[in-house]
């Protein structure tokens, strides 16, 4: 009897929070869905009259291919992310704690300036004659002003640079946790180093590198600020499509099905995490 | 056209902050009245009047010098409340979410106007309050956004122009044709507004930059995917960089960046391209309900000015649109801030639906393409 009262009073603690997420989480989402099935007033604003065109206009090659842009960028970005993070996070696990301290504060010493403002950065360092040219200058390379800033490349480097922190996080954690006696077991038992990393280490460092996989692809599908400084507008992301749409382009129920879409791939993507891991949490992060 | 002049700008701007008081646009405390030394009655009057009140100008920011602001503080006694937007878009949100009060006077480009006259936004402007009104360029007026000139007062205009560095590009340009050139190969940068540059596609191909036929729009669109392997980057802030820092040999830029450029490296060469041009306008407004009108119209005034509009000219690098401000514009910079005469002239209009669906597939696919 009294439990059961307690349990009620708990309730209603956490009831403020559960307002807060319903009106500001949910809402704005209920919202956007209803926007994506509305038509848009000639001129300004939107029409309550129900269409299905928005979601029909995402089928046309132009805009398809934006997605195609975003999917490839992201696979892309992931798997050099994937490349260095892991090994990285492995290594740091394996560090001594002083090490691990010391690590730890390089990954998280950037954090404290806008990742704005780090874009910026690798502006000057891409830039025609910018830090990179000046210093491959210096040491007696006579070569041209370099033509990295706005393309493909430099988008890619500036989507590694951003998300790496989080793979190599995600990674640590995970190698942080394991067990490695069982690693020593395997190689008394007559593994090699390879096959011990192969079916010990990485068997268990999995759903680490699986959140990590999670915490970079997901992002990347929607960081179109990188590709709006880095790429000089010419890498076309669904997230710069969406921010056309909603300033000149002037249409925003377009912009809201795009939305819609963009947030139903990365939510089967997660699914497809939970499916596959068996894991309901993402590890390192939750 | 999308106006934005925060570019080598902020640095003059900066300047100017530091030696003025502090950098806010908003009245300095030193400016109110009881710190002020002596003056002439007129002032002290006018300043009793406007004691207490409030102007809430609502632009973007960098739109007016501070010895402006607090010139028109200094002479009204009204306090400026210097309110800013990124895009003129955000603007008409929040002016429509406050149905039309809440700020006294907005400036903003003319096709945002066009969309805030039709929503009821803007309140009728009264000529006659405004002793300076006969200064304004009739060229800037009677424009389809404010046909009947009822709403708006014209505050700068803007013409995007090709700009090049001579040292870089081994041909002479003569127009947006010469953009196509196969020798430019990766190395110009547009502005990143897709209607002005499907807009001069249109031009070179003698066309008008507001057609709404979609199948003329198409080929546009197909004579821009051409363009595509010459171009380095599309951006609408800061673009003049792109030139001054290397990235690139040509740029088209709009009239603050082509200023901006020209300060910094005076041999760039300016180009007014052959096929016409197109231009933007600038205006301010007053808003159906704003809480200040009285306000609003002496700042306009107080800018109408020729003198202060010399200065607002010179300072954010947008064509004069103020015949006797023109006047006094130094010789040296005259020629970027006095429109050039005796070309063909269009502006960028608010077209229907149908065809602003294909302006804006046009421009991304074309964008996708210069990757």
């Amino acid at each position: 009897m009294q439990k059961k009262k307690q349990g009620g009073k708990l309730w209603l603690a956490a009831a403020p929070l559960y307002l807060f997420t319903l009106l500001f989480v949910a809402g704005p989402l209920v919202y956007m869905v209803i926007l994506s099935f509305q038509t848009r007033a000639e001129g300004y604003g939107v029409l309550n009259v129900f269409t299905l065109d928005n979601y029909k206009k995402i089928l046309d090659p132009v805009y398809l291919e934006t997605f195609g842009q975003s999917f490839r960028l992201a696979v892309t970005s992931t798997l050099i992310i994937a490349g260095i993070g892991y090994p990285f996070g492995y290594f740091m696990a394996k560090c001594s704690p002083k090490w691990k301290k010391r690590l730890m504060m390089l990954i998280m010493i950037p954090f404290w300036t806008s990742s704005l403002i780090r874009l910026y950065g690798w502006m000057i360092i891409l830039q025609a004659k910018g830090a990179l040219y000046q210093t491959l200058h210096f040491l007696g390379m006579d070569i041209a002003p370099l033509k990295i800033l706005y393309s493909y490349p430099a988008v890619v480097i500036g989507m590694v640079y951003a998300l790496l922190p989080f793979m190599m996080l995600a990674v640590y954690s995970s190698a942080e946790k394991m067990d490695w006696s069982l690693v020593e077991a395997a190689r008394d038992l007559g593994a090699s180093p390879v096959k011990a990393f192969l079916t010990v280490t990485l068997k268990l460092t999995m759903p680490g590198l699986l959140s990590g996989v999670i915490l970079t692809f997901v992002p990347s599908m929607g960081l179109f600020f990188i590709a709006d400084l880095l790429g000089g507008n010419k890498i076309v992301l669904v997230g710069n499509l969406i921010q056309d749409q909603l300033t000149r382009g002037a249409d925003w129920p377009f912009a809201a099905a795009l939305a819609v879409v963009l947030m139903v791939m990365t939510s089967l993507i997660i699914f497809l995490y939970r499916k596959v891991t068996h894991s309901t949490e993402l590890e390192g992060i939750l | 056209m999308r106006k934005r002049m925060y570019g080598g700008l902020l640095a003059t701007a900066m300047a100017m902050a530091l030696a003025l008081t502090g950098c806010g646009n908003t009245s300095g405390a030193g400016t109110e009245n009881g710190t002020q030394p002596a003056q002439g009655e007129d002032a002290q009057t006018a300043q009793e009047q406007g004691d207490g009140q409030e102007l809430v100008l609502y632009t973007w920011d960098l739109m007016f010098p501070d010895e402006i602001l607090e010139g028109f503080e200094e002479e009204t006694g009204i306090e400026v409340v210097y309110s800013k937007f990124d895009t003129d878009e955000a603007m008409l949100q929040k002016l429509s979410t406050a149905d039309g009060g809440d700020y006294d006077l907005i400036f903003a480009d003319d096709y945002i106007i066009e969309t805030a006259i039709e929503q009821g936004l803007v309140q009728e402007l009264d000529p006659s309050k405004l002793e300076n009104y006969e200064n304004i360029d009739s060229r800037y007026q009677g424009q389809f956004y404010d046909p009947e000139d009822a709403y708006t007062v014209p505050y700068g205009a803007g013409i995007p122009l090709i700009v090049y560095d001579p040292e870089l590009v081994d041909f002479e340009i003569t127009g947006y044709a010469d953009l196509w050139n196969e020798s430019l190969t990766d190395s110009v940068a547009l502005v990143a507004n897709g209607r002005v540059i499907t807009g001069i596609t249109l031009l070179s191909m003698g066309e008008s930059m507001n057609t709404e036929d979609t199948a003329v729009i198409e080929e546009a669109g197909q004579k821009l995917l051409q363009l595509a392997p010459n171009v380095r980057l599309i951006q609408d802030d800061n673009t003049q960089n792109a030139l001054l820092n290397g990235e690139a040999s040509v740029a088209f830029l709009y009239t603050s960046q082509v200023y901006a450029a020209l300060q910094e490296n005076p041999d760039l060469r300016v180009v007014v391209p052959e096929e016409g041009l197109g231009f933007g306008v600038i205006a301010g407004f007053i808003p159906s309900k704003a809480p200040n009108s009285e306000a609003a119209y002496q700042f306009l005034d107080y800018i109408l000015d020729a003198e202060n509009s010399a200065a607002c000219t010179q300072y954010v690098g947008y064509y004069s649109t103020n015949t006797a401000g023109e006047e006094l514009i130094p010789e040296e910079v005259s020629q970027l801030l006095v429109a050039p005469e005796g070309k063909t002239m269009e502006m960028v209009e608010n077209v229907s639906q149908e065809a602003n669906d294909v302006y804006n597939k046009v421009w991304t696919e074309f964008k996708a393409a210069c990757d």
